[in-house]
């Protein structure tokens, strides 16, 4: 039975069908529970996947070679975020005011307070590394950690937990500042939030929903942009 | 073949990318650099990008298939990061909780309250 397992490894066809199959009875899992926004479908695949892989004693390394196949479509895939961030250059110009002076801003603060807190607490630079990019969208959240110096399982894990602690927040802090502008929610949603962010904003609404993929977009640039090269400056990390 | 068509034009912009970031040594990715070529380059074109439209919608929906071999990893690092785990998850739920902040409160004094207000 190992030896079958063995060799069934050593082609990357055997990571790709567990992907694709713990995909989608990830997704069916998440309908039966009627799409709960504390616990995305991809949170499901993957504990599903991991489950498995623990149950066959498959070793993590063994699998990620494999998969190595399905991460390689990342690449195009960030290429393709274009076309949704042009189709959404009409907002882009009609708020390009406030946008410039406000999302530097907010996409700093996203990734400073993390770090800072982690740091303070005493964490160490490859932590922080991972940590850094936690309100990113995940292809180029990969991109910037592999920058870094990060580890791409734990900042995947951050970015999980952000997604779902700023979906939390922004619905506390607009009832606190009350705040009911779909284009601010949007916005916040997409900044702190990312993909899992955006899901939710389309749930408040279309306005909301296409503020949200661009204060996506536009923060993953704007970090993808400049965190690299803050990080070279303080001489804080190694 | 449009989707295939679409998807060379995808590759190409990565690679352009890939091109650019080796000669410069910018510290930023080829994806991305790649993605801000083709949003120029689609203003520049204006309309006209069927193919890449064909590439690009299926591989944006499964973006979250592609990243789950590296959410995986996660589970199998639990043990080595027992001693961080207070640092790392007070940083991610109160870093997010002030950044969300911070983003209202600046967003509201700069772009305006009022939904209907035409900005």
């Amino acid at each position: 039975m190992p030896e079958l397992l063995d060799h069934l490894m050593a082609s990357p066809l055997a990571a790709v069908a567990l992907t694709l199959a713990a995909y989608f009875a990830g997704e069916r899992l998440f309908r039966a529970a009627r799409a709960p926004a504390w616990c995305p479908p991809i949170l499901v695949a993957a504990l599903l996947l991991a489950g498995v892989l623990a149950l066959l004693a498959i070793d993590y390394a063994d699998y990620r070679r494999g998969a190595g196949w399905l991460m390689l479509l990342l690449g195009p895939a960030t290429v393709a975020l274009g076309l949704p961030l042009y189709q959404q250059m009409g907002h882009v110009r009609a708020l390009w005011r406030p946008l410039l002076a406000c999302l530097p801003v907010a996409a700093g603060m996203a990734a400073l307070y993390a770090v800072g807190i982690a740091w303070l607490l005493g964490a160490p630079p490859e932590t922080l590394a991972s940590l850094a990019p936690k309100s990113v969208t995940a292809p180029i959240a990969i991109a910037i950690t592999e920058r870094l110096g990060g580890s791409v399982p734990l900042m995947m894990g951050g970015l999980l937990v952000t997604g779902v602690a700023a979906i939390g927040a922004v619905g506390l802090m607009a009832r606190w500042l009350d705040i009911r502008d779909e284009r601010l929610l949007g916005l916040a949603l997409g900044i702190n939030g990312h993909a899992l962010g955006t899901v939710r904003a389309f749930e408040i609404g279309p306005t909301a929903g296409a503020f949200a993929s661009l204060g996506m977009s536009l923060t993953g640039i704007l970090t993808a942009l400049l965190l690299p090269l803050a990080w070279r400056l303080p001489g804080l990390v190694g | 073949m449009p989707a295939l068509r679409g998807f060379l034009w995808l590759i190409g912009f990565l690679l352009l990318g890939e091109v650019l970031i080796t000669l410069t040594g910018l510290p930023v990715s080829a994806g991305v650099v790649g993605m801000l070529l083709l949003t120029v380059w689609l203003i520049l074109h204006g309309g006209g990008f069927d193919d890449i439209a064909a590439a690009a919608r299926p591989l944006i929906a499964v973006l979250a298939l592609l990243i789950m071999p590296g959410v995986v990893g996660i589970f199998f690092m639990l043990d080595e990061l027992a001693g961080q785990l207070t640092a790392i998850l007070a940083a991610l739920l109160l870093g997010t909780l002030l950044s969300v902040f911070t983003t209202l409160w600046l967003l509201r004094r700069l772009v305006g309250d009022e939904g209907q207000r035409d900005a």
